[in-house]
């Protein structure tokens, strides 16, 4: 299993991956990249399983990151997590329409990150199920 | 201005007053129109003045309230401010994940240790009543390490808003350098950059020195 954590601050990025170990994705690689723009070049470059994304980042934002994940016909089926402090209606819409999989607002905890996630693999377990 | 061409032939003008310039009266005529057209200018000029002055004198007043001691001097400093902030709290941050990252580990072996004693002592060893406790401290630990760790995205969020201000006071900084280049052309003195030049700290500095701030 491979993860990228998707964020510009750096104590945010550390406090995924931690969260991610303490949730039991030990056997995991996680990567980091500290926005869109990065984020691209190495999704394009190796695989991934999940992408852990903030919303507000300089260059290439979250919500451009979602959707040119979603525009790369080698990318589009990623799993796509956004983990941001931008929580009004019309932004959240957005992320929806652009095929985000789940949509957490900072500040988080443990348990909420957990929530999100399973719901994600097990989406992502039903569907290589039924293909 | 029209200074390059005489006014008697200037198709800008009205007829009527092309004509009266060419007739023999025209240089009276001139002449009169001259100075009432000079004594209005003048009185534009010293109203326009006027505010220019006190609105350099507005924006030089700002810049000596905003360099009070205590007060960062120079907007540059205001932004380095904030940067120091933000690195200071990075740091603080990251202090406290170093701690949860180096107990989680020590908790969780405390607690296996723990479980190991229980599974061997009898209920009522004083042993098995210390391993319970310690089984139960560790895993409160481990628990509150983890919340700790959550609790630090503290500086992200902070850290969007010191960032959002930092550029605000760009943008202020701007809008001041705008308004300083625009009160001193207006109160003679001339602007000796232009404010679209402005690329660097220095240009920045050397034009708010040159009017005084």
């Amino acid at each position: 299993m491979k993860i990228l954590v998707v964020d510009d601050f750096s104590t945010m990025r550390r406090i995924v991956r931690n969260l991610l170990v303490e949730l039991g994705f030990t056997n995991t690689l996680i990567q980091e990249a500290d926005d869109g723009e990065n984020a691209m070049i190495m999704l394009r470059s190796q695989p991934f399983d999940l992408v852990v994304t903030d919303w507000n980042m300089p260059n290439m934002t979250g919500i451009d990151l979602l959707r040119a994940i979603r525009a790369e016909a080698a990318l589009k089926g990623l799993p796509v997590l956004m983990v941001t402090a931008e929580n009004n209606r019309d932004q959240i819409i957005a992320a929806a329409q652009a095929g985000v999989n789940g949509y957490v607002v900072k500040p988080f905890t443990a348990v909420t990150l957990r929530e999100k996630l399973t719901k994600i693999f097990e989406r992502i377990a039903a569907s290589g199920a039924s293909a | 201005m029209n200074a390059v061409l005489p006014l008697a032939v200037d198709d800008s003008l009205p007829p009527e007053l092309r004509d009266l310039l060419n007739s023999p009266e025209g240089p009276a005529f001139e002449h009169a129109l001259d100075t009432m057209v000079r004594q209005r200018e003048q009185h534009l000029f010293r109203a326009l003045g006027q505010l220019a002055r006190e609105l350099h004198d507005a924006v030089r007043r700002l810049g000596g309230e905003l360099a009070q001691e205590g007060v960062p001097g120079i907007v540059a400093d205001a932004r380095q401010h904030l940067q120091d902030v933000l690195e200071m709290s990075a740091n603080a941050a990251n202090r406290s994940i170093d701690f949860a990252e180096r107990l989680r580990p020590q908790a969780e072996s405390l607690a296996r240790n723990a479980w190991d004693v229980l599974q061997q002592a009898e209920g009522d060893e004083p042993a098995a009543a210390l391993a319970r406790e310690a089984a139960t401290f560790a895993d409160s630990c481990r628990a509150g390490l983890g919340d700790m760790v959550v609790a630090q995205s503290w500086q992200d969020l902070t850290g969007q808003r010191i960032k959002k201000v930092a550029s605000f006071i760009g943008t202020v900084e701007s809008s001041l350098l705008e308004l300083v280049r625009l009160t001193g052309a207006l109160a003679g003195v001339e602007a000796p950059v232009d404010v679209a030049k402005v690329t660097s700290q220095e240009d920045a500095d050397r034009l708010l020195s040159e009017f005084g701030f």
